[in-house]
């Protein structure tokens, strides 16, 4: 008998030696704690800046003192109701820190620091939590409650670290490839729920930051047509920015161009060549007719549209051929009819289109009377007749949403059932009923149903 | 805008306005406006017809129209305008024929044969033209009495 | 020694509109353009041509030629005209009299156009704008 008491008189001794002190909150009517070492400070959220285009559960962002830091409201994120808070009135929360970041993150009030020994604290039954158990680290008692520990490492913690569970990222990829293989239009993003973990929400959030830092410097847009490239590009950039030491936000133009120069497709701005050449030649439509027209919206400096006139010509040499190249910039564009090349850049087979002149090579006149270049913007509706082939590389995702389908639409009506349409490399149209993925790789072409 | 079409019209905006006004021509960027465009107050129109269809319109405030009228007056020994009446119209319609034309002169000699129709002008308050099928390329020309935009919509004849 | 006699008085030159008898040299301005007239008739008169007549299109051109015929020297016809332009004008003029002296003025430098006219009967062309010296000096030479 003297054995248990004295047992239990020492346990009672370890079981109050803290070593473990926490940030008590209520959450949903449940009493939750986050390790006090993760937490920098207690937080009054009183204004909030919006940030579009996010998961339910981030609120948005807030200027601490001079941090942005993005906000997230954990009872959104696990799926507890809660009360709307009055307008005007602040929101409780925490400022939590992990590595080097910091977060904010709203509960529905804030209790008080608690100390307990670490041995108090049990491993997680599902039983004890309305969320998800792996972000529960353990539970606790004291003083008569049951404190729910959160994890908040796991919460955090980013695609490219170990501790992503394989099964959120099949739900990932399947998402993914749902999004672009059904007919969704461009309009619709990839949708995330609460479950997937925050540790998506800060590559989310650097998403959200990114795609606005590049529509604002670069005028370029996410939709569904650049998604798939873009979130890539994003896992690569957050990587390649935490090795500099850098900042991932986009201050100024220069680092939206650093961020958007793997966008550009193969051969802009300069003659179609190998592969690429090859492949666009042998996937043309064979059509009945004599004349054969193509538009070439966003031709740039024009080396497109002259690519264009030379391969059209090899492959239909009796064909009457009409290019409608256009660009909105017009400095390249005005230089379009007369450009000039050295010898080194003619591809192999073409040397026979080109003429001599005094500053270089230019093309034939047999070429050039086949492109008829315009200073003109892609969303003017301006009369064309019907086309068999639409070659429109990077312009779409330089178009506000709206515009992407009206533009789309535009080359519904345009293109002759059969015609084709080429993209940007890094593009791809999801409407798969209109147009069909044609296999012509390193081009991006689709035939129009 | 054909890109050919584009510098003869800057070329002789530029010329005829420093020629006929002994003034300082500074050109703005040019850009696309297409759809509905409120007009500044006088406007002049040329067509153009030939190989190509389209007009040349030469935009402007009232007030402004007045100065280049007198402007272009004075500069030839005769009586400047104050308010815009015949005369003014006249120099008005002749400062854009003059422009139209040398630009047609210009894009004859590139081989692009066209033809302009005798001008129109049109005054009023709140106006604005429209042309559903046509972009137009706007060449802002500043000088001192004033802004006048030069408002080119060409299209080739399918 | 010289007096002052002897020396020709720049007043006294003849005005290049005036015949050597000191009778007015007269043309008939045929413009749509009420600027241009004044224009031209303001450069015309201030050397001493008399204007006989002003036309606002190629028709009334041809009208005021035959009405004012043969008491007149020189045509200065437009060719961007309403109802019947200044090439045609010109055409007919020339039929009505082969020894018409027409000079065209206009905006329209065209290579096509100024051949077309020369080769029709115009003695001479000159392209917009217009200053003093080249349209006086034009219509002097067409006048000899």
């Amino acid at each position: 008998m003297t054995d248990t008491v004295v047992q239990s008189e020492i346990e009672q001794v370890e079981q109050d030696v803290v070593d473990f002190k926490m940030v008590t909150f209520s959450l949903g009517g449940k009493d939750y704690g986050i390790d006090i070492m993760r937490v920098k400070e207690i937080a009054k959220f009183i204004e909030f800046t919006y940030v579009p285009n996010t998961a339910h559960y981030v609120r948005g962002v807030y200027n601490l003192r001079g941090d942005i830091i993005s906000v997230v409201d954990l009872r959104a994120f696990f799926n507890i109701p809660a009360e709307k808070t009055e307008e005007g009135r602040p929101d409780n929360g925490l400022i939590l820190r992990f590595e080097s970041n910091l977060l904010g993150v709203i509960v529905d009030s804030i209790d008080k620091v608690v100390g307990i020994s670490s041995k108090r604290v049990q491993p997680p039954h599902p039983i004890f939590g309305d969320i998800n158990i792996k972000y529960i680290s353990g539970v606790a008692d004291y003083d008569g409650n049951l404190y729910i520990i959160l994890d908040v490492d796991r919460i955090f913690r980013r695609d490219d670290e170990s501790g992503k569970g394989p099964d959120t990222m099949a739900r990932r990829r399947v998402e993914r490839a749902e999004v672009t293989a059904s007919d969704v239009p461009v309009t619709q993003r990839e949708q995330t729920d609460g479950s997937d973990g925050i540790e998506g929400s800060v590559e989310e959030t650097a998403l959200t930051f990114i795609a606005d830092g590049v529509q604002t410097f670069s005028d370029f847009y996410l939709t569904s047509i650049n998604h798939r490239w873009f979130t890539g590009r994003v896992k690569e950039w957050l990587n390649r920015r935490l090795e500099q030491g850098k900042e991932y936000q986009l201050q100024e133009k220069a680092d939206a161009d650093a961020f958007l120069s793997p966008f550009l497709s193969r051969f802009t701005g300069t003659l179609w060549r190998d592969q690429y050449a090859e492949q666009f030649g042998r996937n043309l439509p064979a059509t009945e007719s004599t004349m054969y027209n193509v538009w070439n919206p966003g031709c740039g400096s024009g080396q497109e549209s002259y690519s264009i006139a030379a391969i059209l010509k090899r492959r239909f040499p009796n064909r009457q051929i009409k290019i409608w190249a256009g660009d909105k910039d017009l400095l390249p564009i005005s230089s379009a009819p007369n450009l000039v090349f050295h010898e080194a850049e003619i591809p192999d087979g073409w040397e026979d289109f080109m003429v001599k002149g005094k500053n270089g090579l230019t093309f034939h006149s047999e070429i050039k009377e086949m492109i008829l270049f315009e200073f003109s913007d892609i969303l003017s509706v301006s009369a064309l007749p019907k086309m068999d082939i639409i070659v429109a590389r990077d312009i779409l995702s330089f178009q506000r949403k709206e515009d992407q389908e009206r533009i789309i639409e535009r080359f519904d009506e345009v293109l002759k059932p059969g015609g084709i349409l080429v993209v940007g490399d890094n593009e791809e149209i999801s409407d798969s009923k209109t147009w069909k993925p044609v296999e012509a790789h390193p081009v991006k072409m689709y035939i129009h149903r | 805008m054909r890109v050919e079409y584009i510098n003869p019209f800057v070329e002789s905006a530029y010329s005829i306005l420093s020629e006929v006004l002994q003034t300082e021509v500074h050109r703005g960027e040019l850009y696309l406006k297409s759809a509905a465009m409120p007009m500044l107050g006088v406007a002049a129109i040329v067509g153009l017809a030939g190989d190509v269809e389209g007009r040349v319109l030469f935009d402007m405030k009232l007030e402004t129209a007045i100065a280049v009228a007198s402007g272009m007056l004075t500069n030839m020994d005769m009586e400047p305008v104050t308010t815009f009446n015949d005369m003014a119209r006249a120099t008005i319609t002749e400062l854009a024929n003059m422009i139209t034309g040398q630009a047609v002169t210009k894009l004859h000699n590139l081989g692009f044969k066209f033809d302009l129709t005798p001008p129109a002008i049109f005054k009023g308050d709140n106006m604005e033209i429209s042309d559903p099928d046509f972009e137009a390329l706007i060449v802002p020309m500043e000088i001192p009495m004033g802004k006048i935009e030069v408002n080119v919509a060409i299209r080739e004849r399918a | 020694m010289k007096t002052k006699q002897d020396f020709p008085n720049i007043n006294e030159r003849p005005a290049a509109g005036q015949r050597s008898d000191g009778t007015p040299y007269r043309v008939l301005v045929v413009d749509d353009s009420m600027f241009v007239t004044k224009q031209i008739g303001q450069i015309l008169t201030s050397e001493g041509f008399e204007i006989a007549g002003t036309a606002a299109d190629g028709q009334e051109g041809i009208d005021k030629y035959k009405e004012l015929y043969p008491n007149v020297d020189l045509v200065t016809m437009d060719i961007t005209m309403p109802k019947l332009d200044g090439v045609s004008a010109l055409e007919t003029i020339m039929k009505f009299d082969k020894n018409a002296r027409v000079v065209m003025i206009s905006a329209l430098g065209k290579q096509d156009l100024v051949k077309k006219s020369l080769l029709l009967g115009a003695k001479n062309y000159i392209v917009k704008p217009l200053d003093r010296a080249k349209v006086l000096e034009r219509i002097i030479s067409s006048l000899a």
